[in-house]
């Protein structure tokens, strides 16, 4: 068997029934056993839309996703793709094609260190210099990319290896990495840790939730929702966390951070006790890190030893499986003066819809996307104010249904990732909220949409405005607008329609119900283009290097 | 001025392909500076890495992010 076919083989065994990717030079003998080996390969036009597709495929199931390039050029395009994966712990394996081993490090055509260029941007990499280690990479990549953290992995893979024939079964042997059903006994909690961590909750008098990424990659939702029934502590959500919390929660407050609600910031800066569950402390979140639930004890439950007190000391941390950890910390408490201080919270800062004159305002058309649309679909975002808008104005009942570029913050990210939600979830509606800046990063990914025929639906906020950079351009750079008038984009309709995918253009709030009639009553993919006030900006915002508390909204930042 | 006092780790690992330069890119972008360091190889298979460093920041954060390493047995 060639080392080809004996990598489609371990692919299928993995359950991988969709792959996508980019032929070239070094990858064509895996090409050559992908032809007819029962794979689906999903042609992407870039090899950067094909690792963010992998990406969408992989967080909106929970699978593996798995992308594919060739050497050289081929590879550097995924290394964006590898990073965002990295820093939003996603589990994906990128196959490379390389020059054969005798080349390496002669400069060889399409020739580059893929292996010293993942170093920085996967959670562990592999150059097969040597046939015999086929079978067992590939196994231990496949249990690596989704233990513990979950993570991207990387195979560079020489194509005289591909072609080496071997009868591989013989050189695999039983791996020693241990799997995600491996968690409880990988990261035992001493019942003395937990008894602290139930004092400690008892004892608090203003205790806070903080949910993040980590709460839905460990599969700990049911978790989660039951231990916040059951105790009624307040809760608030990371970019990742959102679709975690259930949302008739009377006590959950949104998201926090630089664009959280301003109820959420408040309260966490009240807190006395901040139980915080799969989360880094980014910067994003806690605005000026030592003024950030100042007042508060800290739990800190993650399955990354290295993120418990990367940042933020905790009082209590607790290396585990959430959803493992989660039920044993059962506790009542008695708070009822914090719960109307967060029910007063939440009555001082409503969020308001009301806006003046005809122009669509994006958060209300977004709002209405979110009420209009089927319950089981999926948002995938790119990244600027149209993400920072979607994750506050449209509610999410599961993280699965809600992909964004969230540590890396990747625009181009959107278009990509709702193709590999599509390809993973045909059944549910998926839509992508894109900019105009972001949409054109990979907007060459609408010809996949095409090749496919996937019902992708496209909402196309365009302020014609590279629009977070220019509001922070009137906000912190005396309104210079450096390079952010994109007032030069295409006719986005008649772009999409050379991709033969229909649409409409609306700039008005009178035209948005029957636009969105239109788009969710589309079979084919379908791109709405909403154009908006250039001068709209994301509100609540904590300034760069200010504390939480210290948010900014529209009526007093003059 | 004053001078940061040094550090020292001694990490075990597997031998394979980039583990060795893994680990000390991983000392670098958690901000530490190598003073001086050893490395012994073990059959090739396995190596011992003696490295001096200064850093400003917490030991045991580097210790943990170092020690997540797939190929990293032991640290000390």
């Amino acid at each position: 068997m060639l080392g080809t076919q004996w990598i489609v083989k371990t692919l299928k065994e993995k359950g991988i029934t969709t792959v996508f990717g980019y032929p070239g030079g070094q990858i064509m003998p895996l090409y050559d056993a992908l032809y007819d080996g029962g794979i689906e390969h999903v042609l992407c036009r870039h090899e950067q839309g094909a690792a963010m597709a992998a990406i969408g495929y992989a967080r909106a199931t929970g699978k593996i996703g798995v992308c594919i390039a060739t050497s050289g050029p081929g590879a550097t395009n995924i290394i964006t793709g590898l990073a965002d994966a990295l820093i939003d712990s996603v589990p994906v394996i990128a196959i490379t094609g390389q020059v054969p081993t005798t080349l390496i490090g002669t400069d060889a055509f399409q020739e580059v260190d893929v292996l010293g260029l993942s170093l920085a941007c996967t959670k562990h990499s592999y150059l097969i210099d040597d046939a015999t280690q086929l079978p067992n990479t590939l196994q231990e990549a496949f249990n690596l990319a989704n233990s513990g953290r979950p993570g991207p992995i990387l195979i560079d893979i020489p194509k005289d290896i591909q072609l080496a024939e071997h009868d591989y079964q013989t050189y695999l042997t039983p791996t020693t990495i241990k799997t995600p059903s491996d968690n409880a006994q990988l990261y035992p909690i001493s019942s003395d840790e937990i008894t602290l961590a139930k004092q400690m909750i008892c004892q608090a008098k203003k205790p806070m939730l903080y949910i993040g990424g980590g709460v839905g990659l460990s599969n700990a939702i049911a978790e989660m929702r039951e231990f916040m029934n059951l105790t009624q502590i307040p809760s608030v959500s990371t970019l990742k966390g959102l679709g975690v919390a259930d949302l008739n929660n009377p006590y959950y407050l949104g998201l926090i951070g630089m664009h959280g609600a301003k109820a959420a910031n408040l309260a966490v800066q009240e807190c006395d006790l901040l139980i915080a569950l799969g989360v880094r402390f980014d910067d994003r979140v806690t605005g000026k890190l030592n003024e950030f639930a100042k007042h508060a004890k800290v739990i800190h439950i993650d399955i990354d030893q290295s993120e418990i007190n990367k940042l933020r000391q905790s009082h209590l941390g607790l290396q585990g499986d959430i959803k493992h950890v989660l039920p044993m910390l059962h506790q009542t408490v008695s708070i009822k003066d914090w719960h109307e201080r967060i029910k007063q919270l939440k009555a001082q800062h409503p969020t308001r819809y009301d806006h003046p004159g005809e122009a669509i305002y994006a958060p209300a058309l977004l709002k209405r996307i979110s009420e209009r649309r089927p319950v089981n679909s999926v948002i995938t975002t790119d990244v600027g104010q149209h993400q920072m808008w979607t994750a506050q104005h449209m509610s999410f009942n599961h993280p699965q249904n809600f992909i964004t570029s969230s540590g890396l913050g990747t625009m181009g990210f959107g278009l990509p990732a709702a193709i590999g939600a599509q390809m993973s979830r045909p059944e549910d509606m998926v839509i992508c909220v894109s900019g105009d800046g972001s949409f054109m990063m990979n907007v060459q990914e609408l010809t996949t949409i095409k090749r496919k025929k996937l019902p992708v639906k496209i909402v196309l906020i365009d302020n014609q405005r590279l629009g977070m950079v220019r509001q922070w351009q009137e906000l912190f750079f005396n309104e210079r607008y450096s390079e952010t008038n994109l007032s030069d984009n295409p006719d986005f309709l008649m772009l999409a329609k050379a991709f033969d995918i229909p649409g409409q253009m609306i700039s008005k709030k009178a035209e948005i119900e029957p636009a969105l009639d239109n788009l969710f009553n589309s079979s084919s993919a379908y791109l709405l283009h909403v154009c908006i006030d250039e001068l709209e900006n994301v509100w609540p915002l904590v300034p760069p290097g200010a504390a939480n508390e210290n948010m900014l909204d529209k009526s007093n930042k003059e | 001025m004053n001078q940061l006092a040094t550090h020292q780790f001694t990490i075990k690992a597997n031998d394979k392909l980039g583990s060795l330069e893994r680990i000390l890119r991983v000392v670098r972008h958690r901000g530490a500076h190598i003073q001086q360091m050893q490395m012994q190889s073990i059959d090739n298979h396995l190596f011992i890495l003696n490295l001096t460093f200064t850093t400003e920041r917490a030991l045991s954060s580097l210790q943990s992010q170092i020690g997540k390493l797939e190929d990293v047995i032991a640290i000390e």
